[in-house]
């Protein structure tokens, strides 16, 4: 049975568990389609280079709904996410590897949540997108 | 000047509605093909049970996925070239190119399949900047989501950077 965090034991610090992701033009097309997108950037090379884009461009709600995978994947099915907040910096593009760092700067023992720092960054090292959340965790 | 690329009947908009109210049903069907795109194959979208042991009435839905749910169905006549829908309520703005600058949300109550949703979307804030590339203008929006029992479920604030 895997274990979630829980208040008794989260302590400022902690550091989350990496989540690598990587779209190609199958899954950007499949978001495309489920969140009803038809912007050509995210499925016509061509047009996303006229644009000024170097290749076709992830979108930024998937990498949004990532981030909180990224958290609810790590906090567990009885934790609630509270808020979450990014900013898009740059653009992401088809086959690149994404990563997903986070810690716990502070923990509200009298709200039960956790303040989270979080940040989306690409192989090279620069960061696409900053991101701070809370999250209630278990109680125990 | 301190707003050359904001049209003064742009910048009489803030406040005002820009889109809705509008209700929809979640639905189990969409809200999971919107999960497996994503890749978050997590049980309390997929399983009733684990979503009920997790605390939740029925399956809940990935976060994000209640602001496309809202998303009108319209025929592709009303495409662009650049593959977006034509838009009358955009705000009009002297600028070339409108960027994604980010998003900000708080989630208030849970959200599961066949709620019925309501989403509200006003420009909450419109100005513009000086930034090392020159002016810039921020806008926001921001959408509040309530449910069936009116309660707020969730806000979130769309910010776009225009310049």
């Amino acid at each position: 049975m895997t274990t979630y965090p829980n208040m008794a034991t989260i302590e400022a610090g902690y550091e989350l568990p990496v989540m690598h992701k990587r779209a190609e033009e199958a899954e950007l097309f499949l978001y495309s389609a489920a969140s009803f997108n038809p912007h050509r950037i995210h499925y016509d090379k061509a047009y996303a280079n006229y644009e000024g884009h170097q290749d076709i461009v992830v979108h930024g709600p998937l990498q949004g709904s990532w981030l909180t995978q990224f958290i609810t994947d790590w906090a567990g099915p009885r934790a609630r996410l509270l808020s979450v907040q990014w900013q898009n910096r740059a653009s992401a593009f088809v086959g690149e590897e994404l990563s997903f760092f986070g810690s716990v700067t502070s923990v509200d023992q009298a709200n039960g949540s956790v303040a989270l720092d979080i940040y989306e960054q690409k192989e090279d090292g620069s960061v696409l997108m900053p991101a701070k959340a809370t999250v209630k965790l278990e109680q125990i | 000047m301190s707003s050359s690329l904001i049209p003064p009947e742009s910048l009489a908009r803030v406040g005002e509605i820009l889109a809705g109210p509008v209700t929809v049903r979640i639905d189990r069907r969409e809200a999971q093909r919107y999960a497996y795109a994503v890749g978050d194959l997590n049980p309390i979208y997929f399983d009733d049970a684990a979503a009920k042991a997790a605390g939740y009435r029925t399956l809940t839905i990935p976060p994000l996925f209640i602001t496309h749910a809202l998303v009108p169905p319209e025929p592709a006549s009303k495409l662009r070239p650049d593959g977006l829908y034509e838009n009358s309520t955009s705000v009009v703005l002297k600028v070339a190119r409108m960027m994604f600058g980010g998003e900000e949300w708080d989630f208030l109550e849970p959200v599961c399949v066949e709620d019925e949703i309501t989403g509200t979307t006003r420009l909450l804030d419109l100005d513009q900047k000086e930034g090392k590339k020159g002016p810039f203008v921020r806008l926001v929006r921001e959408t509040t989501f309530t449910n069936q029992n009116e309660q707020v479920v969730a806000r979130s604030r769309q910010i776009g950077i225009a310049r």
